[in-house]
């Protein structure tokens, strides 16, 4: 836990020295971009990493939240101070309406009703024109008044200081969610959901608050990107999301705070450099996935912490002292 | 209304096709409990394949359809072997993300070799139309039903006739028992994954004699299984056969009366509520497994 918080510091302490030191635009488009989907795969986290349900529905809450912000701000005049958290709310409504439908399904049948429901709002954002303009999608999203003057390297730094920002409220509730009974509860519940009924864990409660907070954190996000992109379409319900945010919670480690964040960054950065072999990029990414899940299977931080587990308790075996349990080797 | 026998029988002529293409699913869904994302990618590979083997190579339609069939047992086969064998018994998600990552390299590398254009696989008989009273269907979807049908047969004979089939059920009830009562069990799971995947390409290969095998249709083809799956019950054939007759007929239905842009939407409305009312799929016994 303590490594853990050490790491998180860290992290976002470089994070944010970043602007300061890198002044291009485009590194610091690909750091905005990292830090939008390290929000993203920390709040699927909470769901497939602490719950232990793998919910492949997440561009739903994400989307909404998009969609939310994208029509508030062109037809009701919205500022992205107020758009950004009702994103988060209406997202957190989508995720209480279908965590009471799909929490009550466990295993296969849950991932795919899960994805049943991004595909379902995918399409109604294809079909219902009126809203949603269809497939054109949502274009030329205001920018806010304090940018109307400034450059375009100006702007960038100020939405990567309300990227920062939203990471950095993901992190602490997630921190916070994790480290509580709450937390503890559904930990139970993900490694034996039996057990924890047994010793009265009523799974539905806990799990209901992990996808609601993790809904919530990524119709934030949602909101964030309409923004920042300036453009919504139906793409975002797409599953392409969906596999990006799933493969950098499972490359960093899911269960953990700190591999999210590395998925993010490894995840976002190999899609840049891959960019690079032009066609054979995807097969490679593809080839990348398979590489991961059969030789890395509980993911970076997974691979880290066994190692520390296994020098530490060598350690202690050495010194041969019950005095030295705890002590951080 | 003068209309809805045709959409029924428009319904029934997709429903049949789709139970078809989800046949295989049901096999690795339902059996194996693998959920796997590639399927739409092995029935994509079927109809390229059958594509390349019927104007590449000349040869005419049933003998491409054995040439497919081999090659994709021989490729499911080494893909369970290989891959699906490391990570069986570890819950869903491994499976999930392998076989995402299978698909997302087969369709680009498919992409990289074929190409983007819908390639037309030569079909056995010509495309002329029958008439029943008012209802007019064309003879290669007739021809497509009764191979449906056979494939169907064949699959569950298999299952339920040979040793085979019984050693596979035996397998899917109880590994550990099956092993020590002398079943090969790492063999009869790639037999499955085989037997799951050929049925995916044969099916790819006949769907696309009469529509067109399209390298980008394997995450639609993942989808329309899912759904077909989810609704008859995992690992159930006839189930498989109803859901997908079912998801058929109602989209048709759906399609002529109320609006055809929506029609995808009805799958996934039918999977919400299929779930929230019988968890287990509409045709399944199944009761929970602790």
């Amino acid at each position: 836990m303590k490594f853990e918080k050490h790491c998180l510091w860290a992290l976002m302490a470089l994070g944010a020295m970043l602007p300061f030191v890198v002044q291009d635009q485009y590194v610091l488009h690909i750091a905005i971009m990292v830090l939008f989907y390290a929000i993203l795969a920390t709040s699927l986290n909470l769901v497939v990493g602490y719950v232990g349900e793998f919910s492949l529905g997440h561009t739903a809450f994400l989307g909404t939240g998009a969609y939310a912000a994208a029509l508030l701000s062109t037809q009701y005049g919205w500022p992205i101070w107020a758009t950004i958290p009702t994103a988060g709310v209406l997202a957190a409504i989508m995720g209480f309406i279908v965590g009471g439908i799909t929490l009550r399904l466990q295993g296969p049948f849950f991932v795919i009703v899960t994805l049943s429901f991004a595909e379902v709002l995918r399409l109604v954002a294809d079909n219902w024109i009126a809203l949603t303009n269809g497939p054109m999608g949502i274009a030329g999203i205001p920018q806010p008044e304090l940018l109307k003057e400034a450059s375009n390297l100006a702007a960038k730094q100020f939405y990567y200081a309300i990227v920062w920002a939203l990471l950095a409220l993901a992190l602490y509730l997630s921190f916070r969610f994790v480290h509580s009974n709450a937390g503890r509860a559904a930990v139970a519940v993900r490694e034996n959901r039996y057990v924890a009924q047994s010793i009265g864990i009523r799974p539905l409660s806990y799990s209901m608050l992990a996808l609601v907070l993790g809904a919530m954190l990524s119709g934030m996000a949602g909101g964030f990107y309409a923004h920042y992109i300036s453009f919504v379409g139906p793409e975002v319900f797409r599953f392409a999301f969906m596999i990006s945010m799933i493969i950098m919670v499972l490359i960093g480690g899911k269960g953990t705070l700190v591999g999210p964040l590395i998925g993010a960054l490894l995840v976002t950065f190999l899609e840049e450099y891959l960019r690079e072999a032009k066609e054979l990029r995807l097969s490679i990414f593809g080839l990348a996935v398979i590489a991961i899940v059969l030789f890395l299977p509980r993911g970076l931080m997974g691979f880290i912490t066994q190692r520390r587990e296994a020098r530490s308790s060598a350690a202690t075996s050495l010194q041969s002292t019950p005095a030295a349990d705890g002590r951080p080797a | 209304m003068e209309l809805l026998p045709q959409y029924l029988a428009n319904g029934l002529v997709t429903g049949s096709f789709y139970a078809l293409s989800a046949l295989g699913l049901t096999l690795i869904l339902g059996l194996m409990r693998v959920v796997n994302f590639a399927h739409g990618e092995l029935y994509m590979l079927g109809g390229v394949m059958g594509w390349w083997a019927t104007t590449r190579l000349g040869l005419d339609f049933f003998t491409g359809l054995l040439l497919v069939a081999v090659v994709m047992a021989a490729f499911g086969w080494l893909v369970d072997r290989l891959l699906i064998e490391r990570i069986r018994d570890q819950g869903e998600e491994p499976g999930i993300l392998l076989t995402i990552g299978l698909s997302i390299f087969l369709a680009n590398t498919a992409l990289l070799v074929v190409g983007t254009a819908p390639l037309k696989v030569e079909a056995p008989l010509s495309a002329g139309p029958v008439f029943f009273g008012d209802i007019v269907l064309t003879k290669l979807r007739l021809f497509a039903m009764g191979v449906c049908a056979v494939l169907i047969f064949a699959a569950w004979l298999l299952i339920h006739k040979t040793r085979l089939g019984r050693a596979m059920r035996a397998t899917f009830q109880d590994p550990m028992a099956a092993q020590l009562a002398g079943v090969r069990t790492a063999n009869v799971y790639a037999a499955t994954f085989a037997m799951g995947t050929v049925i995916a390409s044969m099916a790819g290969m006949l769907l696309g004699s009469i529509y067109s095998a399209q390298v980008s249709i394997g995450g639609l083809v993942s989808m329309k299984a899912f759904v077909v799956v989810i609704l008859g019950g995992m690992g159930s054939f006839a189930g498989a056969i109803c859901g997908g007759l079912l998801l058929g007929v109602v989209e048709a239905l759906w399609g002529g009366y109320v609006a055809t842009g929506s029609v995808d939407i009805i799958g996934f409305a039918l999977v919400i509520l299929t779930l929230v009312f019988r968890p287990y799929g509409l045709f399944s016994k199944r009761a929970e497994r602790a």
